[in-house]
């Protein structure tokens, strides 16, 4: 059971994070927009004034293809204005899940609302606040990156000005290109300008930086932040764990079909049972006594003046704490926590990690 | 306790504008991939050309009694359109689902259907600049044959036309890549060049070619068009046969597109 996130939960948990996820104040749309709706009235809200209203809603999701069962009885609920992460292994229905919500994919049972509508029954009307990026999706190769953002921005229904969306998602330079001679990077900042280009209160991003080198998938990062920023919720399924570790507000790990774990990332990584190791080196003649003897120090072990202390959460400080006392500042002191990474195995255990 | 928001309202943009929007679009890509096109464009009035001109002084039984060249003019006024319905649209069509356009316009909340409807539009106009570009050709190296009947060549290659259209939508809906479209295309087309009326006359092929012959969907369409240009035989067998197979290719592009939606 994923249900929507708790605001008391998660300022005790994950206080820089709260501060991020305090969406802009969206700018009202004529007769459109929750913000404007029935709804929001009675929505609960934090001290911040921020609304904790629930815009996805699904539970006892179950689908299948043919005899085997993809989905079953999935159940996760998202708030507004957090970014909400979906990880999995390859297989694990993590795509099937989101095309369900939005209604691309017919679902064997299950409740699903989507701002409170019906995702295959009111497609049609959920389509104009919905933006989305699917895997394995493309756009034709000779079509140039502002046709492409003028003819998106049409069938939206001209909401959004195409010409200061390709300024925002910095493609005004590329206005000439063709799709298909753009770099991935490239790419991903026009797909996401197209996923927004109809104003969305709900943005799915389906393996957005799968593929790009290290500096595009952080400057997808940032565009992503920039999304929820702007006032939408955003679902983000993804396989790397850093970055649903960096960007998501809660993450839900699903595995077998099924969500085996919903929360924070910083909850998330607090479930592994992993030990924590601290790793330094003694310069000639440096002897730091009894670490072993420190609370929580399970093994202490040394290679040439190389030492590595593992223990739990609080070993590090206590380590640091006591080579300070007896006159030794390591330079390269460094500390190997558990990831989202190790949870994430511990969780899927059974399948190859994707 | 949470609430669940509800939207008030939606922005929906009409059916019309955005056909002529996405139709406006593959019209502009096309300027830009008409390579694989080329071939639709120049095989039927290289063909003509060459037919036309050596079956010139024909005029016995094998041509219905018809001069050669009045034949053949009038017949390749109706291979365009299997040329660019089954050689171009199947492989357009194929190809965005294959590459994932299908899945990323209908993620923007476009109808399947608009799509299909501005690869037809487009792939309409193409056939008419085709068949043009046969009169074109021919009009100044042979002349053009009077035409005996406007309304019914007009009429016979309109219904030709939607009828090869929805067999070449079928065709793109039916297969998974551009590829499998590109060979099925060929391989439905050739035969249907070749005995439907762009090959060797009817009275010289042999009784199992003029079997094939008669259950080709391309062999109503030239036998109407020429028989109403140059008045030579009663367009109502050959139109009903094409209306027939224009509700046998719909019936089959709603049972492909059924299996499509059920993926």
């Amino acid at each position: 059971m994923c249900r929507a996130v708790r605001l008391a939960r998660l300022e005790g948990m994950k206080p820089q994070t709260l501060s991020r996820t305090a969406p802009q104040s969206r700018p009202p749309t004529p007769g459109a927009g929750a913000d404007h709706g029935p709804g929001l009235a009675t929505d609960q809200a934090d001290s911040a004034g921020r609304a904790t209203d629930t815009v996805i809603d699904v539970r006892g999701l179950t689908k299948t293809y043919g005899d085997r069962s993809v989905i079953r009885g999935l159940d996760l609920s998202v708030s507004r204005g957090e970014i909400f992460g979906i990880l999995g292994p390859n297989g694990a229905g993590k795509t099937t899940t989101v095309e369900a919500i939005q209604g691309l994919r017919r679902v064997d049972a299950g409740h699903l609302r989507v701002l409170g509508l019906d995702p295959f029954r009111d497609r049609q009307r959920l389509r104009s606040q919905v933006g989305s990026q699917l895997q394995s999706s493309s756009l034709p190769e000779r079509l140039r990156v502002g046709e492409a953002l003028r003819t998106f921005a049409r069938l939206a229904g001209d909401v959004v000005d195409w010409r200061e969306a390709l300024d925002t998602w910095g493609l005004t330079s590329l206005r000439r290109s063709a799709f298909g001679g753009l770099s991935g990077g490239e790419r991903q900042r026009l797909f996401i300008a197209l996923a927004l280009v109809n104003d969305p209160q709900v943005v799915f991003l389906d393996e957005l930086t799968q593929g790009l080198d290290p500096a595009a998938r952080r400057e997808t990062w940032a565009l992503i932040r920039q999304i929820r920023d702007r006032g939408a919720t955003v679902v983000l399924v993804s396989h790397y764990m850093d970055e649903v570790e960096q960007l998501a507000d809660r993450a839900a790990v699903l595995h077998d079909g099924r969500i085996t774990a919903c929360d924070t990332p910083a909850n998330l990584v607090a479930l592994a049972d992993g030990a924590v190791r601290t790793r330094f080196t003694l310069r000639a003649g440096e002897h730091p006594g009894r670490l072993d003897q420190l609370p929580g120090v399970v093994l202490v072990a040394r290679e040439g003046r190389r030492t590595e202390v593992v223990g739990d959460r609080t070993t590090p400080v206590l380590v640091a704490a006591e080579l300070a006392r007896v006159g030794i500042l390591p330079e390269d002191l460094t500390v190997v926590r558990p990831s989202l990474e190790d949870v994430f195995v511990q969780l899927t255990s059974g399948e190859v990690a994707a | 306790m949470t609430a669940v928001t509800r939207p008030t309202a939606s922005r929906p943009v009409s059916p019309l504008r955005a056909l002529l929007t996405m139709t406006g679009m593959e019209a502009r890509l096309l300027t830009r991939e008409w390579a694989p096109m080329l071939f639709a464009f120049v095989f039927p009035p290289m063909m003509m050309l060459v037919l036309a001109g050596v079956f010139a002084s024909d005029n016995g039984p094998e041509f219905l009694g018809l001069n050669g060249t009045d034949y053949y003019i009038a017949a390749y006024l109706a291979v365009p359109i299997s040329a660019m319905t089954l050689i171009g649209l199947p492989v357009a069509l194929a190809g965005y689902r294959e590459r994932g356009v299908l899945r990323r316009l209908s993620a923007s909340g476009q109808s399947q259907l608009t799509v299909i409807g501005a690869q037809v539009l487009v792939t309409a106009l193409l056939v008419v600049l085709g068949a043009g570009l046969v009169l074109a050709v021919a009009a100044p190296v042979y002349g053009l044959p009077p035409v005996d009947d406007l309304a019914g060549v007009v009429g016979a290659f309109a219904l030709g036309a939607g009828m090869l259209l929805t067999l070449g939508v079928a065709l793109g809906l039916a297969v998974g890549t551009a590829r499998s479209a590109q060979a099925l295309g060929l391989l439905l087309f050739m035969p249907m060049w070749l005995l439907g009326g762009g090959g060797p006359p009817p009275g010289v092929m042999t009784g199992p070619m003029q079997t094939i012959a008669d259950f080709l969907p391309l062999t109503p369409v030239t036998t109407a068009v020429r028989d109403a240009w140059l008045g030579s035989g009663d367009l109502g067998e050959p139109l009903l046969l094409t209306a027939a197979w224009l509700a046998g290719g719909l019936v089959l592009v709603a049972a492909l597109r059924r299996r499509r939606a059920r993926e």
